[in-house]
């Protein structure tokens, strides 16, 4: 690992030391050696979240409706559905109502409707409360654990005769010339040299007439399709790193709270959500945006201080923390979207195609609508044989002519005027909130996060130490996130050529799971710890897919 | 008055010493159920050898039955035997180890009487004349405490739980032999176990080292903490060292949670925190031994000795041994 | 060769024990449910037999609740040819009841081999395998660990302490499972899509009156801090003495 002298406080670019995609290995001919097995679907869909769920349940419906039959395959790298879905979550029940009219709301999947919301700036000791911003009114919407509607999400999926295959990670594209035919799944029972244990199982093909990308935030074999086939989009797909607690709580709470300010430092985008799952079981986070400058910044870290203050140390003192999870959260907004999201034999649904509306916080009902625009276009395009990327883009604009698009549109430069820092931020989104978006038009335009520069400030994030009982460390937190990955799994992450010591350090403090450590001057790469967050992705190595079962196994997260 | 029934284990003729804990559980029940005898039962093809000592351990009278079969353990001989001894003498409990025998032999002597078996115990009483026993289940998470009615109760006892008292009684001796078969299932021979192959992940001993091993060659030392063990231990190593290529991959006690599952571990020269020991926090037990006084690791011990790594273990290796004489 | 293989429903291992509102039982909420990982070693061991055997049928059998049909299924994904739930509110506590429930079921199998993992990691109570012989009057092995299997008779080894017990039995004859017996597989893909095709038959199954009741699920008693013991050599025999007599480990 090279060393650059006087690391300290030199500036740095991450995308400089960060590796290309591996298109290489995501994407394969059909018919490329290397797979046991060979499945044949209707339909493949990668990724068991809302937006996978919701495709593979309207497409079922559709499809008993009409009286005919349609192999329907879901894809899920978690060991079981849930086990790697993270989320705060308020949930807009909207796309619930659509897709299960017949269900009486108090057997939807919610904890609970919000009846109380606040939403504060902090300093390091104080609550200043604020107007709930517009965009941020939650009457008519529900706590929810996204771990909870996955796994009552994908019962009704099975229930239908939709095949759910947990365990299975799609580790690469299946292609015919221009086309999407299916997907290769990861092998199993590798060590760390790659070489075959006892129970080593090859790779799986499973080819579908169409495959639908439905693999959540920073989607491997999304990005792979988009790079390969060009796909532009009016801005790089920018991203924020949510890390998330639950604890069960000896003092009640009763509202929704969100807040802006401390401990975040002033160039740096985010806030804090804490929301009551039960009165004594409450979920709460930080989200910062990945552009941070700071070298030194940790999410983690941060939201260990966060704890801290009076306004959360309330609830949490004497209480028990009984979940850690992390994941990133894309921002960019409508204009990060790519211009299209269907192609020969493909969909991209969710937050792998960018629906989230970051000023509202909502991104499951977007997920889950875009799951049944995809389903109804697809199940067209079957029906006349015909999954060409002309009748998929009937996809696009389901999409473009709906709600989603057009609650992006309005909120399409507010995440982005924060690239100003949080008080001219501050101002812009306010002048947009109040003008419904029309002042300051036009498209802020942004970098990627890779391509932000970095800098180490000394000082600037300063480090915790746990105390066991508010406070934990990383390696606390990846136990409590139900981490049990083989320690002997070949490592995923691909790490760039000549790493000098500050970036290792950088990666260091990016990493919630305390996957990087700079140890004698070496980096080193506790690969088990992943939880799959994809900020490494983002930021650092490049996140590949392993073993199915590895990674967290969230409960209510 | 009550009876109670402690059924002892013999190796090659000499009474296992596991047997004085299963006499003292027995005891502690006897005296629960108040004005009640204990009768200490081995089979084997001869005399016994410490058989005469249980008495100072609570026994009133030891039985040695022997029949030519039953030298080595012989599963269905030995449960019809019992069975045959239980019915004839009106017990009111019978208590077994809970080793490998005697877990192997107490469900078939349960299950033949018609009784429920309290497998593992770790603690006895007795409430309104029916037996409460105490139990870890979900892997030490928990304990359950049951209820036993009618008779006779059927428990084995947890080893290294009922520490043997010895107090100064003899019981009386007794000696039959009995006829019958070994039973279908035939215990050929006992083989030694293979050497070196504790798994890492298996063992219930974990005896760990890191970088304060300071070369390969020291990791000699914890070899020999753990063979003084006899056979129940394996050296685990830290990623670091595995990574420098000082001990092999499988050697490495995991990062994760779920790869190390000791009831003991002992951490030497191991300094920081390893994810793992969230999870062995619940019910293992954790030694510490480092150089270090602000080590972290100490902060998650159970005991721990400061001091130089080279002077400690040597010496805990040589207790250990005499332990296990 | 006609194998058995009885099955039970169980907790994950990393559950963090909540105790119920009635005291004496986990509070299920949340709680993921897997095949007790002692089973999948019988459930393994039952498909290479039969599979050296060149034919068979293994059958997969538990005693539990509606939801044990998902376990059930995973056996049959991993190759078993049917499964039989006998289906009871709860299961047991006490391993007679559960041991009688089966061996009703398995009397009329004409089984050559009838498996049990050693024991459930919810219960550790290491007995409804042997119970069940006894119930059959069936020669049995508990704890195998290694196994090898002629016409009529087997050889199985087991561990025990100090040393390795090898140990001859005829055929037919029930055996409990333990790690090391051998590497279960994974079920492929398509063997879960064959699951979902495979017979699983449904009995109803009322417990019979046992002899045993759950009186209280108690936490575990509070960890003591830890201490220093003490400084160097010094401190060992005072250090053994500790694991000896207050961890109880020695």
């Amino acid at each position: 690992m090279a060393d650059r002298g006087e690391g300290r406080g030199e500036r740095f670019v991450p995308a400089q030391y960060q590796p290309p995609l591996p298109l290489d290995r995501l994407i394969l001919k059909n018919g490329a050696v290397g797979a046991g097995d060979r499945m044949d679907l209707d339909v493949l869909i990668v990724g068991a979240g809302p937006a996978g769920l919701a495709c593979a349940i309207e497409l079922a419906q559709l499809a008993k409706r009409d009286n005919s039959d349609l192999n329907i395959g879901v894809l899920e790298k978690a060991e079981a559905l849930g086990e790697h879905s993270l989320s705060g979550a308020v949930v807009n029940p909207r796309a619930f109502r659509e897709l299960f009219p017949d269900v009486p709301a108090a057997e939807l999947p919610f904890r609970g409707s919000v009846k109380h919301e606040r939403v504060c700036l902090l300093t390091s000791r104080a609550t200043i409360p604020l107007p709930t911003p517009p965009t941020m009114r939650n009457a008519g919407n529900y706590i929810a654990s996204l771990c909870e509607v996955v796994r009552w999400l994908g019962a009704r999926a099975e229930a239908l005769g939709v095949n759910v295959f947990t365990g299975f990670p799609a580790a690469s594209l299946i292609v015919d010339g221009q086309r999407v035919a299916g997907v290769r799944t990861a092998a199993t029972g590798l060590d760390r040299d790659g070489q075959p244990l006892a129970n080593y199982m090859a790779p799986n093909d499973l080819v579908a007439g169409v495959t639908a990308l439905a693999e959540g935030t920073r989607g491997t074999l999304s990005q792979a399709w988009i790079q390969w086939q060009n796909v532009g989009a009016a801005n790089p797909q920018i991203y924020a790193l949510g890390v998330k607690e639950i604890w069960e709580t000896k003092r009640p709470l009763d509202t929704i709270v969100h807040t802006l300010g401390w401990p975040l430092p002033t160039d740096a985008f985010g806030g804090s959500f804490m929301y009551p799952l039960e009165p004594n079981l409450v979920a709460l986070g930080l989200v910062v945006g990945l552009d941070y400058r700071d070298a030194g910044l940790d999410v983690h870290a941060l939201l260990q201080r966060m704890k801290q203050h009076p306004l959360f140390r309330q609830y949490l003192e004497g209480g028990e923390m009984v979940e850690w999870g992390a994941k990133t959260i894309p921002e960019g907004g409508y204009y990060s979207v790519p211009a299209r999201r269907s192609g020969e034999g493909v969909v991209i649904l969710g937050d792998s195609a960018g629906f989230v509306d970051v000023p509202s916080l909502k991104g499951i009902h977007y997920a889950m609508q875009s799951g049944m625009f995809a389903a109804r276009t697809i199940f067209q395009a079957l029906k006349a044989n015909d999954p060409s990327a002309e009748r998929l883009a009937d996809y696009d604009r389901l999409v473009n002519e709906s709600f989603i698009m057009k609650d992006l549109y309005r909120t399409r430069n507010m995440r982005l005027a924060f690239k100003d820092g949080f008080y001219v931020g501050g101002a812009k989104a306010a002048v947009m909130t109040a003008t419904g978006g029309r002042i300051p038009g036009g498209k802020i335009a942004v970098e990627s996060d890779a391509e932000v520069e970095r800098r180490l400030t000394p000082g600037a994030s300063p480090g915790i130490t746990p105390d066991g009982k508010l406070t934990f460390s990383k390696v606390d937190g990846v136990f409590k996130s139900g981490n049990a990955t083989r320690d002997t799994i070949p490592v995923h992450l691909v790490v760039g050529k000549d790493v000098p010591t500050d970036v290792a350090e950088f990666y260091a403090h990016l990493c919630p799971a305390g996957v990087y450590e700079v140890a004698q001057g070496t980096l080193r790469i506790n690969a088990p710890n992943c939880v799959d967050c994809k900020a490494t992705d983002v930021l650092g190595p490049r996140w590949t897919p392993r073993e199915g079962g590895s990674g967290p196994k969230y409960k209510r997260m | 008055m009550s009876r109670v029934l402690a059924v002892l284990e013999q190796r090659d003729g000499a009474l296992r010493k596991v047997s004085h804990e299963v006499v003292t559980g027995a005891r502690r029940l006897a005296d629960a159920f108040s004005n009640s005898t204990v009768d200490a039962l081995v089979m084997a093809a001869g005399a016994v050898r410490g058989a005469d000592a249980v008495g100072g351990f609570g026994a009133d009278k030891v039985i040695t039955l022997t029949n030519a079969a039953f030298g080595t353990y012989a599963p269905e001989g030995y449960a019809r035997t019992i069975v045959d001894r239980v019915k004839a003498g009106g017990y009111d409990a019978v208590v077994f180890a809970a080793s490998a025998t005697g877990k192997d032999l107490a469900p078939r002597v349960a299950a033949r009487l018609g009784r429920p078996l309290a497998q593992e115990v770790i603690d006895v009483a007795v409430e309104s004349g029916a037996v409460i026993a105490i139990r870890p289940v979900y892997a030490g998470k928990a304990l359950l405490k049951i209820k036993i009615a009618g008779s006779p109760a059927v428990l084995s006892l947890r080893p290294n739980v009922f520490t043997p008292v010895q107090r100064p009684k003899a019981g009386a001796a007794e000696a039959a032999a009995v006829d019958g078969s070994a039973g279908r299932v035939v215990v050929k021979q006992i083989k030694a176990a293979p050497a070196g192959t504790l798994d890492v992940a298996e063992a219930p001993i974990v005896v760990s080292g890191g970088r304060g091993l300071k070369e390969p060659a020291n990791f000699k030392v914890l070899e020999e903490l753990a063979a003084a063990f006899g056979g129940r231990a394996a050296v685990g190593a830290s990623r670091a060292v595995v990574d420098a290529g000082w001990r092999p991959h499988a050697d490495q006690v995991g990062q994760t949670g779920k790869t190390v599952s000791p009831t003991l571990y002992v951490a030497v020269g191991v300094s920081g925190a390893i994810q793992h020991l969230a999870g062995m926090r619940t019910s293992k037990v954790i030694v510490a031994i480092n150089k270090d006084k602000d080590a972290p690791i100490f902060k998650v011990a159970d005991y721990g000795i400061v001091g130089d790594l080279f002077e400690v273990v040597p010496k805990l290796t040589e207790e250990i041994k005499k332990l296990h004489g | 060769m006609k194998i058995a293989v009885c099955i039970k429903r169980v907790p994950d291992s990393e559950t963090r024990v909540k105790i119920a509102p009635d005291g004496k039982s986990i509070d299920e909420a949340g709680v993921k449910f897997i095949l007790n990982p002692y089973d999948e070693f019988a459930v393994e061991e039952a498909l290479r037999r039969k599979e050296k055997a060149g034919a068979g049928e293994v059958v997969v059998i538990a005693l539990g609740p509606a939801a044990a049909q998902e376990t059930i299924r995973t056996a049959l994904a991993m190759g078993a040819d049917r499964g039989v739930l006998l289906q009871a509110e709860r299961i047991p506590a006490d391993g007679l009841q559960t041991a009688t429930a089966l061996a009703a079921e398995l009397k009329a199998g004409g089984y050559d081999l009838i498996l049990f993992g050693k024991m459930a990691i919810d219960d550790y109570n290491h007995q409804v395998g042997p119970m069940v012989a006894e119930l059959l009057d069936l020669p049995c092995v508990t704890t195998v660990a290694h196994l090898e299997i002629e016409t009529g008779k087997g050889t199985a080894e087991r561990e025990i302490e100090g040393g390795v017990e090898v140990v001859e039995f005829p055929l037919p004859a029930v055996l409990t499972t333990d790690k090391g017996l051998n590497e279960p597989r994974y079920p492929a893909l398509k063997g879960i899509m064959a699951a979902k095709k495979k017979p699983l038959e449904v009995k109803p199954t009322t417990i019979a009156a046992g002899g045993l009741d759950v009186v209280a699920l108690m936490p575990p008693p509070e960890r003591q801090a830890g201490k220093i013991v003490g400084e160097g050599a010094a401190a060992v025999a005072e250090l053994v003495r500790l694991l000896r007599e207050e961890a109880k480990v020695l």
